[in-house]
């Protein structure tokens, strides 16, 4: 018999103004890299990335997003899957973070209603440059009721954390299983939610 | 008689100043001359005379010289401008259809090869089609991985799987968790493929 490498598969989605460094975010927490040159994201890519938590396998399918409004009608088609929602703004862009009601919005009008998301004020790295004080990240966050952090996908500062993070909190939305279940069931019926179990005659 | 005079030079003192040619002007010279001839022989006063009339003749010659070279200046200037007009009003007339279509549009130049020049809803598709084969790419990768490696190890190992349904479902809205347990249908055929050939 065969089983999956991973027990559970979460959609996770980057959005935001563009420039803010989504693609930069994934890219440290996906292959632990840094790449300066701006390239700006056709579209919508994805990349994948399997973490564990609480002895669970647990493979991230994660959506980057162009930023650009030009774009608008493609990656709202994607919010819909999402099971979590970063939304990344640039602390030395005040645009970038007058913007998030209207990134909020967007969440509100196309993903669903009970989707996780978390806010993220990348570029910490360049304190010099800052023009959005933490504590008024802290403070949006709070009034829409979503987690915060701080980060630097150059100076790889909390990206690994926010992403696990924001994993753990759909775990704990996800129904529970039977404890054991890391030999799986693989009598074809499954049926457990969120569990992924194939049989091999 | 007709002939000879709409010839004869006493016509021109007839013409309108604004048609005066310096033709018309030597006309005129040569009728004042002709009668000044009639009373030259009176006396030094009239040849005096004579002189101040040659001299005033010189004047209008070159008046008249000058106005007519103006005029036709001012005629090859505006027929010139004419043209250019014409020319522009061609031009920009596209330009003007252009404009009417309202202040949302754009206009494009079919010169330029960046242009824009596919849909959204194509380069949707092509993005969709991207991503599918690069999700496919990645579980073969994996499963090549696991051949070479872990499978021929362990009997046990485990297979991979990745949810190659990386597009957002459209229209009809399935919950997540169904999405999950909808998954391995479809992947059955290349996993037990690659996992009964390996046990053989």
């Amino acid at each position: 018999m065969a089983k999956k490498t991973y027990d559970l598969l979460f959609k996770l989605l980057l959005i935001g103004d563009s420039g803010v460094g989504k693609t930069c975010v994934l890219f440290r927490f996906s292959d632990d890299a840094f790449n300066t040159t701006f390239i700006s994201t056709i579209g919508i890519d994805f990349k994948i990335k399997t973490v564990e938590l609480q002895g669970k396998k647990i493979k991230l399918q994660i959506w980057d997003t162009a930023g650009q409004e030009r774009f608008h009608t493609i990656t709202t088609s994607y919010y819909r899957g999402a099971m979590g929602i970063m939304l990344v703004y640039d602390i030395t862009n005040t645009k970038s973070f007058e913007n998030i009601s209207k990134w909020l919005r967007n969440i509100d009008e196309h993903a669903n209603e009970d989707v996780e998301r978390m806010l993220l004020g990348n570029k910490c790295d360049m304190d010099d440059k800052r023009v959005v004080p933490k504590a008024k990240g802290e403070q949006i966050a709070r009034e829409h009721g979503i987690r915060f952090f701080e980060t630097s996908a150059k100076a790889n500062i909390s990206i690994e954390k926010a992403f696990l993070t924001l994993a753990e909190d759909i775990l704990k939305k996800t129904p529970v299983k039977e404890p054991n279940s890391e030999n799986v069931d693989i009598s074809g019926g499954g049926g457990v939610t969120g569990w992924k179990s194939k049989c091999c005659s | 008689m007709e002939s000879l005079n709409e010839s004869s030079p006493a016509l021109a003192f007839e013409k309108d100043a604004f048609e005066l040619t310096v033709e018309d002007v030597y006309d005129i010279s040569y009728v004042i001359g002709r009668d000044l001839l009639k009373i030259s022989n009176t006396g030094e006063e009239v040849s005096d005379l004579q002189f101040k009339i040659v001299r005033v003749l010189e004047m209008f010659e070159t008046l008249v010289n000058k106005y007519n070279l103006s005029l036709e200046e001012v005629k090859m200037e505006r027929d010139n401008l004419k043209s250019e007009l014409d020319r522009i009003l061609s031009e920009s007339s596209a330009g003007q259809e252009a404009q009417t279509l309202g202040p949302d549009k754009l206009v494009v130049d079919l010169k330029d090869p960046n242009r824009p020049r596919f849909t959204m809803q194509e380069l949707k598709e092509v993005l969709q089609e991207r991503n599918q084969l690069k999700a496919q790419l990645l579980v073969t990768q994996e499963e090549l991985q696991l051949y070479k490696s872990g499978m021929l190890l362990h009997g046990e190992q485990a297979m991979v799987e990745v949810d190659l349904e990386p597009l957002p479902r459209s229209e009809q809205f399935t919950e997540t968790t169904h999405e999950i347990e909808d998954g391995p249908k479809e992947e059955k055929s290349t996993i037990s493929k690659l996992f009964s050939f390996r046990r053989k």
